[in-house]
């Protein structure tokens, strides 16, 4: 009891320090390099084809009883005798919604897997926040937790880290009950980047698929820890799984280690395969990596941004 | 194959089924996991499925584990019962070889040039008899000095005898052959051909030689013949149990040494006189025991002043007595007295006996107040002893000086016919005359008109050499004393006490139960003789105290004011460092070696009291030299020992101690190469 204790005092006394001064300069150079690098050149690809009330001419549609004489192209009607609308093309703000993993097998690691996500999501709402997307932050583990609400501006950055800071860690990894649970809160439609280690015994394929058939755009971000790929324990050991608390005695030999790194393998294969094949974009990470990197990574792989 | 087995094969056994038992209760323990938490075991899961196969030779490989600790336990066990190589042979003798290590033994007459001393020349011979041993003889080896020492247990390891061997150094002790013989008889009871082999000079007491019995004690009758009258039953008796029982044992003698003169002094000491404690008188005895005349000088020091130098003839055998009556002066306590030859100063073959240590007692002044009123008789008895300064006081007076607090310094204060309520704090002793009233050291009880004593203590230091007897007194005063506090009735009058000691912490108190009037006391030689007993306990100054001490057995040295303290430093004349218990304020110490001792009792950082004595050899049988080529114990003459068949020997233990280690490492690399389990 004592230990554990001790070990919730630990995350708490890491978050603390998890957004300082250092991590903010970060953000502010990864922001810098989003715009110089990727302005220009993906900017078209995250626009939403909406016809409303933007400014740039887009198509001209058939006058019907009720519209407004404003949008009447009378120059058509000169030329052809048709009463014919003008309709403009409205863009409308890209909707990012970052699912985060806060099941219990993300509170392993040195540094902790959820610290390392948090930071990630920290960035990569910064980065959506700065280039004025409107971004949610929605924690889950069997179901979703309490959440940030879609929202836009640099300014709520520190909002985003105070929430960041809250969330509690708890509970298996649900991913298929999660992403029911997302499609049914959140109707309008946008970019649904999931950090998690998908250490789902279900399986991953379900929730990553309810996601695309309900017209989201999954961005898939897999976060593990080295000791997991190579882990340092040998001899005679009983397993526990940190999220079921199911144990297993084993005598773990190196010919026993060397199947298990095989199995962990296949398994990570499994999820880039998958996503390969619906053309989700996929990452994968340990948490020695800086994040600053990997957010580079991602932008340089584009999509993220519009 | 042999088995030595020193240690009894019930003890094996019970060792077996502990271990055995702690064995299998460590694997199970071994067996309760480390718990380990892994974030995924769905992975780990999917791994072990491929790997259940395996798990039955996982199994056995666990078994082949605990079997190989087993073996390894049971071979060490194996390496506890010493096993030899070579078969276990009817004819194996078990010997006691018992080397003589006492005074006699630092005797110089040995070698090719007489340079060598007799122990040197014991050793030799034990080597020679221990190359002659068989192989499956069981060899203990003993040292015999005032003390009998064993010095190693029964095995045939020849290598470590010789190494305890080479250990062995001649004591200033005499040799206690009843003490050894004894303990070598009850180490090879039961043990099949019993020998013992004394390897010495023969240089023992007639009494030792004849104590032994070559009949069992236990089958010899328990009564004395129906002829014997009844008073010698109980000596027959005595002499039965004092015996030492060597039924069935072949004992062997090996002697050492060769014709040797040796003029020794056999007894020295001193005492002061009562009377005149700064005077004292020396006894010194010597005794030729050679078959020459001899011709020595004696000389006596006071530490290391010559205060007399004589010049001694001796017959053969002859045996002098010197008395050096009223000596005095000298600052030191320590006299010695040595004896040298007229041409230099090693006069003879055994220099041990050549010197002896005496301590005079020490002489305490003392500081003695008197509060009474004019008392002539009182003053007077202590006035003829020099070692006290007296000073006198009324009763008036010292509640006068006791308020102002000038009585500091007193050793004793001596009330008479006065009992105040305030007394001088401890350690000031306390004698009361006639006390009366609430503050008297012993409630009075009554009064006995015209009593006479009619019982004098026979113990008490206050009451040594007196005779009470025929003292007149027209009252006597009786006293309350309570044994249980352990106080003391110095003197009885019919069954009732009239006077009376105890001991209050660091003070003593005596009480007599009559004043120096009324009575014919002072009048008699008890009453200066009472005084001076009486401030004597006080003082701690025994006159019966003995400070010279032979060596080899142990002595009683009391300590006085020594309360609330177990043990006291001594510090030995080579300046080695012992403890000694100390029980009700006597040390019972073992001296070994001929010299000064200093004896120091300590609390805290404290030193609360301390003696010095003398301990000397003063044994005419330690100094009787010559050697004994022929030895008759019980009457009955020893043979010389016969060497046994030699034949090869191997010790396997430590081959079964390296293949336990063996074993060790094959179970360490194994596990670590993840093979075992």
């Amino acid at each position: 009891m004592a230990a554990r204790a001790k070990k919730t005092s630990k995350i708490e006394d890491d978050r603390s320090s998890l957004f300082d001064e250092e991590f903010l300069k970060k953000l502010e150079y990864l922001h810098m390099v989003s715009r110089k690098t990727f302005v220009g050149l993906n900017r078209a690809d995250r626009r939403m084809r909406k016809i409303g009330s933007g400014i740039e001419f887009a198509d001209h549609r058939k006058y019907s009883t009720g519209d407004d004489f404003r949008y009447i192209d009378w120059n058509v009607y000169g030329r052809i005798d048709k009463l014919l609308l003008r309709l403009f093309e409205e863009e409308e703000d890209l909707h990012i919604y970052i699912l985060l993993d806060a099941s219990k097998s993300m509170l392993i690691g040195d540094p902790l897997k959820l610290h390392y996500a948090m930071q990630m999501a920290a960035a990569l709402t910064y980065v959506g926040l700065a280039n004025l997307d409107r971004v949610g932050i929605v924690p889950f583990s069997e179901g979703l937790h309490t959440h940030l609400p879609v929202a836009r501006g640099k300014g709520r950055i520190f909002k985003v880290f105070d929430f960041l800071r809250g969330i509690e860690a708890g509970g298996p990894t649900k991913l298929e009950e999660a992403a029911t649970s997302f499609i049914h809160r959140y109707k309008r439609k946008g970019l649904v980047v999931v950090i998690s280690d998908f250490y789902d015994p279900s399986g991953f394929e379900e929730g990553i698929n309810s996601l695309r058939y309900n017209g989201f755009e999954p961005f898939v971000l897999q976060i593990y820890d080295e000791k997991e790929v190579n882990p340092s324990f040998h001899g005679d050991l009983t397993l526990v799984d940190c999220e079921t608390g199911s144990a297993k005695e084993i005598t773990v030999s190196k010919s026993l280690i060397e199947a298990y790194k095989r199995e962990h393998e296949k398994y990570c294969g499994e999820l880039s395969d998958f996503c390969s094949q619906k053309n989700i974009p996929y990452f994968r990470t340990h948490t020695k990596i800086a994040f600053d990197e990997l957010v580079l990574k991602i932008f340089r792989l584009g999509g993220f941004l519009k | 194959m042999n088995l030595l087995a020193p240690i009894a094969s019930g003890t094996i056994a019970t060792v077996a089924a502990v271990l055995a038992g702690l064995l299998v209760l460590a694997y199970i323990l071994k067996m309760r996991r480390r718990r380990f938490e892994v974030p995924f075991s769905t992975l780990w899961q999917r791994v072990l499925k491929e790997k259940e196969a395996t798990s039955l030779w996982r199994h056995l490989k666990r078994l082949l584990s605990l079997l190989l600790l087993v073996t390894m336990v049971g071979l060490l066990l194996f390496a506890a019962l010493e096993p030899e190589l070579g078969g276990a042979r009817e004819d194996a003798r078990s010997i006691v070889i018992i080397v003589d290590a006492s005074a006699s033994m630092k005797t110089i007459d040995e070698g090719e040039d007489g340079s060598e001393s007799r122990m040197a020349a014991a050793r030799k011979q034990v080597l020679l008899l221990l190359d002659g041993m068989s192989a499956d003889d069981a060899i203990m080896l003993m040292r015999m000095d005032g003390r009998a020492t064993p010095l190693s247990r029964f095995h045939g390891d020849l290598a470590k005898h010789r190494k305890t061997l080479s250990t062995i150094e001649a004591s200033d002790t005499p040799a206690n052959l009843t003490a050894s013989l004894s303990a070598a008889a009850d180490a090879l009871r039961w043990r099949k051909k019993p020998q013992i082999i004394l390897v010495g000079d023969g240089a023992y007491p007639e009494d030792a030689l004849a104590s032994a019995t070559w009949e069992s004690v236990a089958d010899a009758p328990a009564s004395p013949p129906a002829s014997e009258p009844e008073p010698g039953a109980s000596a027959f008796k005595n002499k039965q149990l004092a015996s030492v029982d060597l039924a069935g044992i072949d004992v062997r003698y090996q002697p050492v040494g060769s014709a040797a003169s040796n003029v020794g002094i056999i007894s020295f000491n001193v005492r002061r006189y009562i009377s005149n404690k700064l005077n004292y008188e020396v006894f010194i005895e010597i005794q030729n025991f050679s078959d020459e005349p001899a011709t020595r000088r004696l000389v006596l020091f006071n530490g290391d002043s010559e205060i007399d130098v004589k010049e001694i003839q001796l017959a053969p055998g002859q045996r002098i007595t010197k008395i050096y009556p009223d000596l005095g002066g000298g600052a030191e306590s320590v006299l010695r007295a040595r004896i040298e030859s007229l041409e230099s100063e090693s006069s003879d073959a055994f220099a041990l006996d050549d010197e002896a240590w005496a301590l005079m007692p020490e002489n305490k002044r003392q500081k003695v107040l008197l509060v009474s009123t004019d008392n002539l008789y009182m003053e007077g008895a202590l006035l003829i002893f020099d070692h006290l300064d007296v000073d006198k006081l009324t009763p008036e007076e010292y509640e006068v000086s006791l308020a102002a607090n000038e009585l500091q310094d007193y050793d004793a204060v001596i009330y008479h016919l006065y009992a105040p309520e305030n007394v001088l704090p401890a350690p000031a002793h306390l004698l009361y005359f006639k006390p009366s009233g609430p503050h008297s050291p012993f409630p009075v009880t009554g009064s006995l008109d015209r009593g006479r004593i009619t019982q004098v203590s026979q113990t008490h230091p206050i009451t040594r050499w007196l005779e009470m007897g025929d003292v007149n007194f027209d009252k006597l005063d009786t006293f309350a004393v309570d044994t249980s506090a352990a106080e003391v009735s110095l003197f009885q009058s019919i069954r009732s006490s009239v006077a009376a000691a105890k001991k209050e912490g660091r003070r003593k108190v005596a009480a007599f139960g009559f004043g120096l009037e009324g009575t014919d006391v002072m009048l008699r030689v008890a009453f200066p003789l009472m005084m001076v007993n009486t401030l004597d306990w006080f003082a701690g100054a025994d006159s019966d105290l003995i400070t010279t001490y032979t060596t080899g057995r142990p002595a009683r040295v009391p300590l006085d004011g020594t309360y609330g303290i177990s043990e006291v430093l001594v510090t030995t004349p080579s300046g080695a460092h012992q403890k000694a218990p100390l029980r009700e304020g006597y040390a019972t110490f073992f001296a070994a070696e001929v010299g000064v001792h200093k004896l120091v009792a300590r609390q805290g950082d404290e030193d609360v009291a301390e003696i010095q004595l003398a301990a000397n050899l003063s044994n005419a049988s330690e100094s009787d030299i010559q050697p004994s080529a022929e030895l008759s114990l019980g009457g009955k003459k020893l043979d010389r020992p016969v060497p046994g068949s030699a034949t090869p020997r191997q010790s396997l233990w430590i081959y079964l101690c390296l293949m336990v280690l063996l074993l060790l490492l094959v179970e360490w690399y194994t596990f670590n190469r993840r093979i075992t389990v």
